[in-house]
């Protein structure tokens, strides 16, 4: 059964992402003219929203060996310091040297925030029920605990146990059950009204990634590094040719694991935004009565893709974890030589 | 590269100074995490891991026990049944073996006493033809002595001789 599963999954994964450069490419197109902005609502902003309301949160700039910090952009744009560039959404000082890294904090790092605190908040307060007895002494009472031990026990057993090898999974369940409820949490995120997935900005997964990235260099074995540099059992020549392709490897996974999750939250959230609009396209083309009809039609779909985005919200939040499990594993196995070729088609099998 | 680090522009750009707050945020993420909560739960759940594992090896041994008591006793109830339907078993065949030495004392006791008898009949009956011939030779001696003593014609003397014979063989 769980084969199958992962079968499915991967399958899913395969379709979802070519669809989604697609979907990209047609949504890149200029939206200066039409009556919905898509590309405001997947950009970052430096305003936190909620209820309509607008709270512009605080500027830190990083120029020339100094710091500045402001309350909003406009205080910023206020004190005379900084100015707009004549690019769209970029600000320089005012003496024209343009800010050499932006420590501002923006709106998907103020959800990345709360998704973070939120994972914390509730496996904190789950610890303390268990260390209070509820759940080790006697079985976990009530919804929300089951609910926890439930998305826990998955990640660690089917995540963690089932593709790191031996006792060594031990070490990284927090950091699998970390990633996947945080990701679960930012994905999600972007289905409130006026929600933001941080997880649709490329630094976030990449940064993701790139922990992730870490964790498996660092946890590598010493059969992996040589299975890297010296791959065994391979003539010298063969091996000029494969070590450059295992280390341009060691890249590509990271970089797969950060591309899927970004790819997957924004093509979904300007999907909804896209087909959301269509009502206010219509309404500006054809008047507002076939803008409100069609509506129903454009609800509807949205309404479907909701489902399907809360699905896939779970979805990539898994496969982001089931495969930093994959390449953790990978790294930590210290394989016989007679498990070797089951370990390569595992690897090939999950690159697809 | 001024793109690259202060972002700002499209949504494929790198945000460096994102970047560092997503990675300090991270990284104090998990340190908590691994500082104040998952630790708890993987303890506990192991914990209560442990003791269901034990509990449920505990009870298995238990009926694996029972098992083989009720194993045994059984063994040991067939046994007795075994041992009694035995004895039962040797018993009668004692008994008849008793029997049949019993009957065949008896009868052969019976046979004895038979032949003893038998025996004694023919003893007495030696015995009895020994003093019957020695009776008769006595007779014939004292009949001749009477015929002697009477010395009388022979006529009479037959006479007396049948007559003592007549009233021998009478007696």
């Amino acid at each position: 059964m769980p084969t199958v599963l992962r079968r499915f999954f991967l399958t899913l994964l395969l379709f979802l992402l070519t669809v989604s450069p697609n979907v990209l490419a047609s949504d890149e197109s200029d939206n200066s003219g039409s009556p919905i902005d898509v590309m405001g609502k997947v950009l970052d902003h430096d305003y936190f929203e909620m209820f309509n309301q607008k709270i512009y949160l605080p500027r830190i700039f990083y120029v020339d060996g100094s710091v500045y910090l402001y309350a909003n952009t406009q205080s910023a744009l206020d004190s005379g310091e900084f100015v707009r560039s004549e690019e769209e959404g970029f600000i320089v000082r005012s003496d024209g040297t343009p800010v050499f890294i932006d420590f501002s904090i923006t709106s998907k790092l103020v959800w990345f925030w709360i998704g973070v605190l939120l994972t914390f908040l509730i496996t904190w307060i789950a610890a303390k029920r268990y260390k209070n007895g509820v759940g080790s002494k006697t079985e976990p009472k009530g919804t929300l605990h089951n609910l926890f031990e439930v998305l826990f026990v998955f990640v660690r057993d089917d995540i963690a146990k089932e593709y790191i090898p031996g006792e060594k999974y031990r070490k990284y369940v927090n950091y699998l059950f970390s990633v996947f409820m945080a990701i679960s949490f930012m994905n999600l995120f972007g289905l409130l009204p006026w929600g933001v997935s941080a997880t649709a900005s490329l630094t976030v997964t990449a940064t993701l990634a790139a922990i992730t990235f870490v964790i498996t260099q660092v946890s590598g074995t010493k059969e992996y590094w040589g299975h890297i540099f010296m791959f065994p059992g391979v003539p010298p020549l063969v091996r000029v040719i494969l070590t450059p392709v295992e280390i341009i490897g060691m890249f590509t996974k990271p970089f797969a694991l950060a591309i899927r999750l970004f790819a997957n939250m924004l093509s979904g959230k300007i999907m909804i935004v896209s087909i959301l609009g269509l009502i206010f396209i219509f309404t500006d083309m054809f008047g507002a009565t076939l803008g409100v009809t069609s509506g129903i039609v454009w609800v509807a779909l949205t309404a479907l893709l909701y489902i399907l985005k809360a699905f896939i919200a779970l979805l990539q939040a898994y496969i982001f974890t089931l495969l930093s499990a994959v390449f953790i594993g990978l790294a930590a196995e210290e394989h016989a030589h007679e498990d070797h070729e089951s370990s390569v088609a595992t690897a090939t099998e999950v690159q697809i | 590269m001024i793109t690259f680090l202060t972002g700002g522009g499209g949504i494929l750009s790198f945000d460096t100074g994102f970047a560092i707050w997503v990675l300090i945020s991270m990284l104090l993420f998990l340190w908590a995490m691994g500082k104040f909560a998952v630790p708890y739960i993987v303890e506990a759940l192991d914990d209560r891991e442990k003791r269901i594992k034990d509990s449920l090896e505990s009870a298995e041994k238990a009926i694996e026990r029972a098992e083989k008591i009720s194993q045994e006793n059984e063994k040991a109830l067939r046994e007795a049944e075994v041992r009694a339907q035995k004895i039962r078993k040797e018993a009668i065949e004692e008994a008849e073996k008793l029997r049949t030495q019993r009957l065949d004392k008896a009868k052969e006791e019976a046979s004895k006493i038979i032949d003893d008898a038998k025996k004694a009949i023919e003893q007495e009956k030696q015995r009895a033809i020994i003093e019957l011939r020695d009776e008769v030779a006595d007779l014939a001696v004292k009949s001749a002595s009477i015929i002697i003593e009477s010395e009388l014609d022979s006529e009479k003397n037959k006479k007396i001789v049948e007559k003592y014979i007549g009233n021998l063989s009478k007696n």
